[in-house]
């Protein structure tokens, strides 16, 4: 066995649940598994990875925009190892299904997806937004990378044109 | 008897935080609750895109201004990690001993937090005066009280000196002494013993379930610490006590902390014997190398996570930071239902919890019901005029 046994393991007892759903994955050290899985599928892989593979602690969820896609990272620990799981979605119609059935405690990272990036998280019960202001314009994601201050912020522009 | 909703917070519900709580009531038991965050979002995140990685670390140090340290560490291992710099060990180890007093100021802050909610002044005047030891040393090692400034990509910033090592050695010394009355006082002091006890319970599995870090969830005995399960710097080869205790409430909070403040004075000593020779840093290029990352750190309130993504250029694509608050969060529901009133500040104060860390906004003044958004231009102009005002000038530095 290589050095990385464990995360060689984890490798297939993935590969024997969910086949060729999984792709990219990468061992990029001890303790650090990097893979993708399709959106749909994300409530299963968190069950699985509670129940079956022990990594009980879903210790966040990383948004983030890349160009055509948008997408999350689900951080999973065993308390040892980082197992962190990339799902994609659309940028026209962002959307992914809530891991709050298996994970209760992944409410607000849910809810960062919905402000910040504009993710809409299918499943999730209604509540207030977290964590942008109650007044901030609608329709607006400051983390999207062709969000500008101005914006949300117009008189920004102004009052650095006065600056100037 | 009918039910009562009633707001607390989001103005100093509990230490001076801004969070607010809408607590469903029946007579004087709470039935229901639910927790309000977002006062505090300063796009900390958005900021650091538009950073170098070294500018980010004093962005990211002001996270928060209890663990600025533990938040720096983690995002620069990240960095490192990226850049594949081989940190020396003397720099290891010098992050470690202010990661320690780090804890050691956190946690003696908490305790006189945690006396002055639960009427015990006398309490928190005594822990905050031994708190300016901690502070001492810090101030000592870095020139600064809280924002440190030691850290820097491939190293530290600042050698530790002979004459360092001994004043730490000897504050150290006074702090323990002091702790063993503390942990006398938590364990058989009649009034500690009447607020605490049975207040907030956290049964094992929900905490587990709710994803509890920290002294939050090792008071019900969970045994978690990533200094423990994923030992970073030179914590592999020191020797501590993981402390864990079973009574789930407040009081397991209290005496978690306070014995791990005997294990941090432990370590302290033993890394200042451990001290390696050698250069504290080591030099990296600007621009790091494309890829991802993702470590965490065991600060003084639990584990701190920050995910990193780097382009290939002298700024981040992406950097994540989920501190350790918000994963108590779902916890404290739970605590609070079925608790009394008058324990809501003493629970929500057990998890230890730091908005700013939480929620890192946008800085706007709401004057004359104009919005005016400050840039940094005007911000920095705004404090030179301010302090030229006052008889000083630093447009002259």
């Amino acid at each position: 066995m290589s050095e990385f046994e464990k995360e060689e393991k984890i490798k297939e007892k993935l590969a024997a649940e969910f086949g060729a759903a999984i792709t990219e994955l990468t061992i990029q050290r001890k303790n650090r598994v990097w893979f993708e899985i399709p959106a749909d599928r994300l409530p299963e892989l968190m069950k699985f990875m509670k129940t079956g593979l022990g990594y009980d602690h879903l210790a966040t969820i990383t948004g983030f925009d890349g160009g055509e896609h948008l997408g999350a990272y689900y951080h999973l620990t065993d308390t040892h190892g980082i197992i962190s799981a990339r799902a994609k979605t659309p940028r026209a119609n962002p959307n992914l299904p809530t891991v709050t059935g298996v994970f209760p405690g992944a409410e607000p990272y849910e809810r960062e997806l919905e402000d910040l990036f504009g993710i809409k998280i299918n499943g999730l019960k209604p509540g207030r937004r977290y964590p942008l202001p109650d007044d901030f314009p609608a329709g607006q994601h400051p983390l999207r990378k062709d969000w500008k201050l101005t914006d949300a912020y117009p008189e920004e522009a102004a009052s650095k044109k006065e600056a100037a | 008897m009918s039910k009562i909703t009633i707001p607390l917070g989001p103005q100093h519900p509990a230490l001076k935080e801004p969070v607010n709580f809408t607590l469903v009531l029946e007579g004087e038991q709470i039935s229901g609750s639910a927790v309000n965050l977002g006062y505090n979002h300063r796009g900390i995140e958005k900021a650091a895109e538009d950073r170098t990685f070294l500018q980010d670390i004093y962005l990211i140090e002001r996270v928060c201004g209890i663990c600025s340290h533990s938040h720096t560490t983690c995002y620069i291992t990240c960095v490192e990690e990226l850049a594949k710099a081989e940190v020396p060990e003397r720099a290891k180890a010098i992050r470690t001993l202010v990661g320690e007093l780090e804890r050691v100021h956190s946690h003696l802050l908490w305790l006189g937090i945690a006396g002055y909610e639960m009427g015990f002044e006398t309490l928190f005047m005594y822990t905050w005066r031994d708190r300016e030891q901690v502070l001492d040393c810090l101030e000592l090692v870095s020139g600064n009280r809280v924002h440190y400034g030691i850290n820097t990509i491939g190293g530290v910033r600042r050698d530790i000196t002979p004459g360092q090592k001994a004043e730490i050695l000897k504050r150290v010394a006074i702090l323990e002494e002091r702790t063993k009355y503390y942990v006398k006082l938590g364990t058989e002091e009649a009034t500690v013993l009447a607020r605490t006890r049975n207040v907030g319970l956290l049964p094992h599995d929900v905490a587990l379930e709710r994803g509890a870090v920290g002294p939050t969830a090792r008071a019900s005995a969970v045994k978690r610490d990533v200094r423990k399960d994923e030992p970073y710097l030179i914590y592999d080869k020191l020797d501590f006590n993981l402390i864990t205790h079973n009574t789930n409430d407040v009081f397991g909070r209290l005496v978690v902390r306070v014995l791990e403040l005997v294990e941090s004075y432990k370590i302290i000593r033993q890394v200042l014997d451990y001290l390696p020779e050698g250069p504290i840093a080591v030099k990296v290029p600007a621009k790091i190398a494309p890829g991802e990352a993702v470590n965490r750190y065991e600060a003084p309130r639990g584990e701190d996570f920050h995910y990193l993504k780097s382009n290939g250029t002298d700024k981040p694509e992406r950097v994540k930071v989920r501190a350790p608050t918000m994963a108590n969060y779902p916890s404290v529901s739970y605590m609070l239902d079925g608790g009394y009133l008058a324990d809501v500040p003493m629970v929500i104060a057990a998890i230890d919890p730091c908005m700013s860390c939480t929620d890192r906004a946008m800085v706007y003044d709401n004057k004359a019901g104009k919005v005016r958004v400050y840039g940094w231009d005007e911000l920095r102009k705004y404090g030179i005029e301010h302090y030229k005002k006052r008889g000083v000038d630093f447009t002259k530095l």
